[in-house]
């Protein structure tokens, strides 16, 4: 019976996430959004596969819509990443990630789409367990990490070289700093995440760019209804000064100012296996010129939580042929 | 766990071995008559044609837009402007066969997007 109500929420999940739909317009690995996470305790192994799916379209104007365009494009795209998380100690966490773009795409009307895909970007973090007291459950989690361009740039299409925003890779590192604030009360807990981005120079040998400095800053309210079913509702802001290109020249028409809506579940199966469903609704955008700007985006995470010193507990507990404890 | 960090330091290390490089010698047997536009400058978000014209066996045509999109392949290619590519950009078309390769460029001036530059 068991098995039947999970399996129920597991097809449940997947009809809220293919109902739904995800960021363009810009080279590499799109920003995941859901709900930030502490440090985790020494010796806990944490896996995930994350796909997420994005859609871009309405041309904007400041914060309004332009609709003096000849032409109606749209951009999508579907992404995959794998992240690898690991206590190291109580205080230090070594996470990884690995993006992989199914496709993105560009599609303009009366030209074939632009499409892109392949291996994006690799990541490195180190979270610090820097504050945690279990009687106040308030825990303080800074990161420091980079983001590596080891995958796709410069991708041809018939000997055409693709525009720069449908690049599965970023073409330059990106280092990225943020902080993490968690505070619970009762079934519900309040948190705070600041991010900053700082993107290198694109020097390929085709491109020559530089994205603007990205600044996130959100909150979540997470609630816990039962035992195995978790609630996030974040609102967060995203902004992205504006662009450089040769000369030092400024791009106008680039940077941006984003309000979006988060809404997460994530239900708890057996054997520390978790399966999250979220989406990216923007609720205010303000683009600097003229852009294609963000749609929606949805994605599903499948996350495998191992904590060895569990399995070496249960482990010993056999050997000596004591009473194991469950997981 | 230590071998588990090992693991991903060596997913890491693999993964930024890997480069591409491209092998390119100048061919004196390809002869570029002419790279033209049918327009410049082109306002954003209209589109100019760029043709390449040139003497020579079983060409291949490559080419490379530093800003902006293009589309299409062999000797013609189209090139959407863009408002994030206001200023002047570089289409550069490489022209390869057996004996090398040669190449050429064209700048673009991409201007504003503006309803009384609407014709």
């Amino acid at each position: 019976m068991s098995r039947f109500k999970d399996f129920s929420l597991l097809i449940l999940f997947l009809i809220y996430g293919s109902g739904l739909w995800a960021q363009c317009c810009t080279s590499g690995n799109p920003f995941i959004s859901d709900a930030e996470q502490p440090a985790l305790q020494s010796r806990i192994l944490n896996a995930s596969l994350t796909y997420r799916y994005s859609h871009s379209g309405p041309y904007y104007i400041g914060d309004a819509h332009f609709t003096e365009l000849p032409y109606q494009e749209v951009a999508y795209s579907n992404y995959m990443e794998l992240q690898l998380g690991y206590g190291v100690t109580n205080w230090l966490t070594v996470l990884t990630e690995l993006g992989y773009s199914v496709n993105k795409t560009l599609e303009t009307p009366g030209v074939d789409s632009y499409k892109g895909y392949g291996l994006g970007d690799a990541a490195l973090y180190l979270k610090f367990n820097a504050y945690s007291n279990s009687k106040l459950r308030l825990t303080i989690s800074p990161t420091i990490g980079v983001k590596f361009p080891i995958g796709v740039f410069d991708q041809e299409v018939d000997n055409v070289q693709l525009p720069i925003s449908v690049q599965p890779s970023s073409g330059a590192f990106r280092y990225i700093a943020n902080i993490f604030v968690s505070k619970g009360f009762g079934k519900t807990a309040i948190a705070g995440f600041a991010s900053y981005e700082y993107s290198q120079l694109i020097q390929s040998g085709n491109f020559y760019y530089k994205y603007g400095d990205q600044w996130i800053g959100s909150i979540y309210f997470n609630y816990r209804p039962w035992k195995r079913l978790i609630l996030d509702l974040q609102v967060r802001n995203e902004f992205r000064g504006k662009s450089s290109r040769e000369n030092s020249e400024i791009v106008e028409a680039s940077g941006y100012y984003v309000i979006y809506f988060t809404p997460q579940v994530t239900y708890a199966f057996k054997h520390n296996w978790y399966l999250s469903s979220f989406a990216d609704i923007p609720l205010y955008k303000y683009y600097n010129g003229i852009q294609m700007t963000f749609g929606y985006a949805v994605a599903l995470r499948l996350t495998k939580k191992i904590d060895f010193i569990a399995i070496q507990a249960r482990t010993q507990a056999r050997k000596s042929n004591q009473p194991t404890v469950e997981e | 766990m230590s071998k588990i960090s090992l693991v991903f330091i060596l997913v890491i290390v693999c993964l930024l071995a890997c480069s591409k490089k491209k092998d390119s010698t100048p061919s004196a047997d390809i002869k570029i008559i002419s790279l033209t536009a049918s327009a410049n400058p082109v306002m954003a978000f209209d589109t100019t044609v760029i043709t390449m014209e040139a003497n020579g066996k079983n060409l291949q045509y490559a080419w490379v837009a530093n800003h902006g999109k293009l589309k299409g392949s062999g000797k013609t290619v189209k090139y959407s402007a863009c408002q994030s590519c206001i200023g002047h950009n570089t289409i550069t078309c490489r022209l390869l066969n057996e004996t090398g390769e040669v190449s050429d460029t064209v700048m673009i001036r991409v201007t504003e997007w503006h309803p009384k530059n609407k014709h």
